[in-house]
C-alpha cells in the first residue's frame, strides 16, 4: 500500500505542470498579445465570436419616436437584420435569448416569441428571456457564449429589449415588512437616483464633475450622428405615430436617436433641481434617460462563421458579474472590469475603448477616476445620459456600438469592455476582443467566375 | 512490422545488447509501475519481425535493465522492491534470476553497466542512494548518499572508469569520481526534477540532463555555470536522453509527451532532427544500437515495443 501511494506520487511529480516563461503554449488567448511587437496567432475555432451586432435607435420613452410602438415590434426588427445582413439561414440559430426587465416574465417571454415569428424565424428555433437588471443584455450575450462554449449549439443570437414606455418601473404588491430588520435588504429598495447620491457622497463626486460628464456625453453623441457614426449599428424601424390630441395614426421611419441635445452647457445643467435630495447633485440632467429600445448580437464560433465566409466582428474573451454594496450599486462597474478583464489574462492598460453604462454621472465619474481610465478611451460617441438608457436593451446596445467603433479604429484598438452597474447592487463586465479579420464585404473567398479585372488573369 | 506487444506489461526501458545485433533486453511492468508484477523480456530481431526469446517474471515492478559487458548471457534489472535481479539468459528459467542483491531501502529506478572495468555497475535507487557493486561480490562495494530525492539517472563515463555522473529528484546533477569520497561536481542543473543524465560517447565533459520542465540540457563539466545548450520541444517531462553511439552530436529522448525524438546539437536553435510519435502512451526506454548505425527501439506504457531505422515510421 505505502508502495503505491508512493510510486503514484513520483509519477504525479513527473507530470507535473511547468510555470514556465515562453512556450508555445499560452495560458489565456489574450495574454502578451498586445505588447507583442509580432502579430500574435491565438485564433481557435471554437472561439465565440460576433458576426452581427445591431440596435434600433434610443428613443425617449413616452414621448419620443417608439412611444407608440409594442415591444415585439422593437425587437423583430433587429433580430431580422443579424440573420438578414448576414445571409444566415434563421433555421441554423440554435436559441434566441432576450435580456429584458422591467415587463412581467411570463408575458414578455411570450412577446420574445411572437417577436421572433414576426422576424421569420421558423417554429423550430427556441427563445427564452433573462433578467439581470440593467446588464441583461450583456448576460443574454454571456449566456449565449456560454451555450455555444458548452456544445448546446453554434450559433446564437443574444439581444437586449425594453419598452419603458409600456413599463414603467413599479413595484407590485407589498414589500415584506421583515426588510428592516436588515440593512442590505432595505437597500435594495432604494431608488436609483438614492443610490447615486449616496456613491456622491461617499466618494465626493461634485455637482460640477457630474454635470460635465453629461455634457461631454451629449456632446460626443451629437458629433457622433452628425458624423453618421451610428448608421452602421441601427436598424431603421418602420412603426407608428399617434397624435395625443387628435387620435390620427401616421406611419414613420425612426432611425435616429432622438434623445441627444447637442445644445447641452454646463451652464443649463447647472440650473437644474436636484431631483432625489435636498441639496443633492443628482439632476435629471446628468441621469440616464428613460428610453425605448432594442439589440441583438449574433454569435456564432469560429469556425462556423469562416466556414460560411461571414465577417468576424469581435472575439468574446471573458465575463464577470460581481456583487457590491446596495446602497452604492453604482460603483459596479469598478469591481466587474477588473474581474473580467483579469478573467482574459490582460491588465486594464492593454483596454483600448471602453462603454461604460451612465447610469448617473455620479457613479460613471466615480468608476473612471476608480480605475484610473483615460475619459478619452471612454464612451467615445456617448453614453445613456444622451442617448437613453433602455434598461435591457444596454448591454446589446453597448456591446453594437463598441464592436463598431472597434472595427473603424482598425489595429490599433485591439480590445474593448462593455459594462456595467446593475441595480440591488452588482456590476457586469464583458472583455471583447477585435476580430482579426473584419472585412466589410466578407472574408476571403474563391472567385467563381473570372471577371478579368486584372490583364494577368487569363 | 517491427513492432511487438507485450499485453498487460507497458515497457520501462530498453536496451541492445553489447554482443548481437539483433538482441535487446526490455524492462516492464504493470498498471504504469503503479501496482503489479514485472517482466523482463529478451526479445530477437528477426526478418520477420520482432520475436520473443523469453521473460522472466518478478513480484514487483521493474524499472531499468543492462546488459552485462564481460558476459552476453548476463542481465540485470532495476526492481521496484528495491532489490537488483540478475538473470542468466543461459539457464533455464527456473534457475533465475541467479542473484537477487537487496540493499536499496525504495525503488531501485536505473542501473548502468560499466563499459571499461567490465565486471562494475552501478544502481540508484529513490531512496536517494547510488550504489556501486561488483559481480563477485553479493554486497555493494559503496554508497554515494549525497541527493536530497529520488535519484533517478545514473551513468558511467564512457572514457573513464573511475567517473560517474547522478540526475536527481532533486533538482542537481553530481559527478562522482570513484576514488574520491565526496561529490566533484554539483550542477544545479534545471529548476524542475532531473529523470535522466548521459555522457557524450566521444567528449569525456560533455554531459546532456533529461527534466520534468520537458528541456533537454548540455553541460560541459569544464564550465557548469551555464548550459551548453537548451533543447525544447518536448511538451512533457523528459524521461530518458542518450547520447547517439555513432555521432558526437546526436542525442535521442523519450518523454511522457508519447514522443521519441532525435536532436542534433551543432545548431542548438534549430536542433530537432526528427520526432516520432508512435506511441499511445508515455513513451518510457529508449536506446539507439551500438552495431547498426540509426537503428532506434523504444517502449512505453501502451506495451509495445519498437525498433526502426530513423529515416522509416516506427509503425511501418
Amino acid at each position: 500500500m505505502e508502495n503505491i501511494v508512493r510510486r503514484q506520487q513520483v509519477l504525479l511529480e513527473h507530470l507535473r505542470p511547468l510555470e514556465r516563461s515562453s512556450t508555445s503554449l499560452v495560458a489565456s488567448p489574450c495574454v502578451a498579445g498586445d505588447s507583442a511587437a509580432y502579430e500574435r496567432a491565438t485564433d481557435y475555432n471554437d472561439d465565440v465570436v460576433i458576426v452581427a451586432a445591431y440596435r434600433t435607435p434610443i428613443c425617449k420613452s413616452k414621448r419620443g419616436g417608439f412611444k407608440d410602438t409594442y415591444a415585439d415590434d422593437l425587437l423583430a426588427p433587429v433580430l431580422k437584420a443579424v440573420v438578414e445582413r448576414t445571409g444566415l439561414d434563421p433555421a441554423e440559430v440554435g436559441d434566441i435569448v432576450v435580456g429584458t426587465v422591467l415587463a412581467p416574465g411570463s408575458q414578455r417571454a411570450n412577446e420574445c416569441r411572437m417577436a421572433a415569428f414576426y422576424a421569420g424565424f421558423p417554429e423550430s428555433v427556441p427563445v427564452r428571456t433573462v433578467n439581470r437588471q440593467c446588464s441583461s443584455g450583456l448576460q443574454a450575450v454571456a449566456d449565449v457564449v456560454a451555450a455555444i462554449k458548452a456544445g448546446y449549439y453554434d450559433i446564437g443570437i443574444g439581444a437586449g429589449l425594453e419598452s419603458m414606455t409600456a413599463n414603467p418601473m413599479a413595484w407590485e404588491g407589498s414589500v415584506n415588512p421583515k426588510v428592516e430588520t436588515l440593512q442590505k435588504v432595505q437597500d435594495c429598495l432604494l431608488p436609483m437616483g438614492v443610490t447615486s447620491e449616496n456613491v456622491a457622497e461617499r466618494y465626493n463626486v461634485t455637482r460640477r464633475a457630474q454635470d460635465e460628464a453629461a455634457v461631454t456625453s451629449h456632446a460626443r453623441a451629437a458629433a457622433a450622428t452628425a458624423q453618421g457614426k451610428f448608421k452602421d449599428e441601427i436598424i431603421p424601424v418602420e412603426t407608428k405615430l399617434v397624435d395625443p390630441k387628435s387620435g390620427e395614426e401616421k406611419p414613420v421611419v425612426i432611425s435616429v436617436d432622438d434623445g441627444i441635445r447637442p445644445g447641452t452647457t454646463l451652464a443649463s445643467l447647472s440650473k437644474l433641481k436636484p431631483v432625489f435630495k435636498k441639496n443633492g447633485s443628482t439632476t435629471a440632467g446628468n441621469s440616464s434617460q428613460v428610453s425605448d429600445g432594442a439589440g441583438a448580437v449574433l454569435l456564432m464560433k469560429r469556425g462556423v462563421a469562416l466556414k460560411k465566409n461571414l465577417p468576424i466582428l469581435g472575439v468574446f474573451r471573458s465575463f464577470a458579474a460581481v456583487g457590491v454594496d446596495p446602497a452604492v450599486m453604482g460603483i459596479g462597474p469598478a469591481v466587474a472590469i477588473p474581474a473580467a478583464v483579469k478573467a482574459a489574462g490582460l491588465e486594464i492598460s492593454d483596454i483600448d475603448l471602453f462603454e461604460i453604462n451612465e447610469a448617473f454621472a455620479s457613479q460613471y465619474t466615480y468608476c473612471l477616476q476608480k480605475l484610473g481610465l483615460d475619459p478619452e478611451k471612454v464612451n467615445v460617441n456617448g453614453g445613456a445620459i444622451a442617448l437613453g438608457h433602455p434598461l435591457g436593451a444596454t448591454g446589446a446596445r453597448a456591446t453594437a456600438t463598441l464592436l463598431h467603433e472597434m472595427k473603424r479604429r482598425g489595429k490599433d484598438c485591439r480590445f474593448g469592455v462593455v459594462s456595467m452597474c446593475i441595480g440591488t447592487g452588482m456590476g457586469a463586465a464583458a472583455v471583447y476582443e477585435r476580430g482579426s479579420i473584419v472585412d466589410p464585404l466578407s472574408n476571403v473567398r474563391p472567385i467563381q467566375n473570372n471577371n478579368f479585372l486584372s490583364h494577368d488573369a487569363k | 512490422m517491427n513492432f511487438l506487444k507485450t499485453p498487460g506489461f507497458g515497457g520501462t526501458s530498453v536496451q541492445f545488447s553489447p554482443f548481437f545485433e539483433t538482441r535487446l533486453a526490455v524492462s516492464a511492468c504493470q498498471n504504469y509501475g503503479i501496482v503489479g508484477n514485472g517482466r523482463q523480456y529478451v526479445i530477437e530481431l528477426t526478418p520477420n519481425g520482432i520475436s520473443e526469446v523469453c521473460y522472466y517474471e518478478t513480484n514487483s515492478i521493474l524499472l531499468d535493465c543492462s546488459w552485462c559487458e564481460c558476459n552476453e548471457n548476463l542481465l540485470l534489472s532495476a526492481d521496484g522492491d528495491g532489490s537488483l535481479k540478475l538473470w542468466d539468459t543461459a539457464c533455464l528459467p527456473a534457475a533465475n534470476p541467479i542473484a537477487s542483491l537487496v540493499e536499496h531501502m525504495s525503488d531501485a529506478c536505473c542501473v548502468d553497466w560499466n563499459l571499461q572495468r567490465k565486471n562494475c555497475f552501478l544502481s540508484s535507487s529513490w531512496d536517494t542512494t547510488i550504489k556501486l557493486w561488483t559481480l563477485d561480490r553479493s554486497t555493494s562495494f559503496r554508497t554515494f548518499a549525497e541527493h536530497t530525492h529520488c535519484v533517478y539517472g545514473v551513468s558511467w563515463n564512457p572514457l573513464h572508469p573511475d567517473v560517474l555522473a547522478s540526475a536527481s529528484g532533486d533538482c542537481t546533477l553530481r559527478c562522482w569520481d570513484v576514488r574520491s569520497p565526496a561529490s566533484i561536481l554539483v550542477i544545479g542543473a534545471h529548476d524542475s526534477e532531473i529523470l535522466s543524465c548521459d555522457w557524450n560517447k566521444y567528449n569525456e565533459f560533455l554531459l546532456a540532463t533529461g527534466s520534468v520542465d520537458s528541456s533537454i540540457r548540455l553541460w560541459d563539466v569544464r564550465n557548469h555555470m551555464i548550459p551548453l545548450a537548451v533543447l525544447d520541444g518536448h511538451t512533457l517531462a523528459v524521461r530518458r536522453v542518450k547520447f547517439s553511439p555513432y555521432h558526437e552530436n546526436v542525442i535521442g529522448s523519450c518523454s511522457y509527451d508519447m514522443t521519441v525524438r532525435l536532436w542534433n546539437t551543432v545548431i542548438p536553435q534549430n536542433a530537432l532532427l526528427a520526432t516520432y510519435d508512435h506511441h499511445t502512451e508515455f513513451a518510457a526506454g529508449f536506446d539507439m544500437s551500438l552495431h547498426e548505425d540509426y537503428l532506434l527501439a523504444s517502449v512505453g506504457y501502451d506495451d509495445c515495443i519498437f525498433v526502426w531505422p530513423h529515416t522509416s515510421d516506427p509503425r511501418m
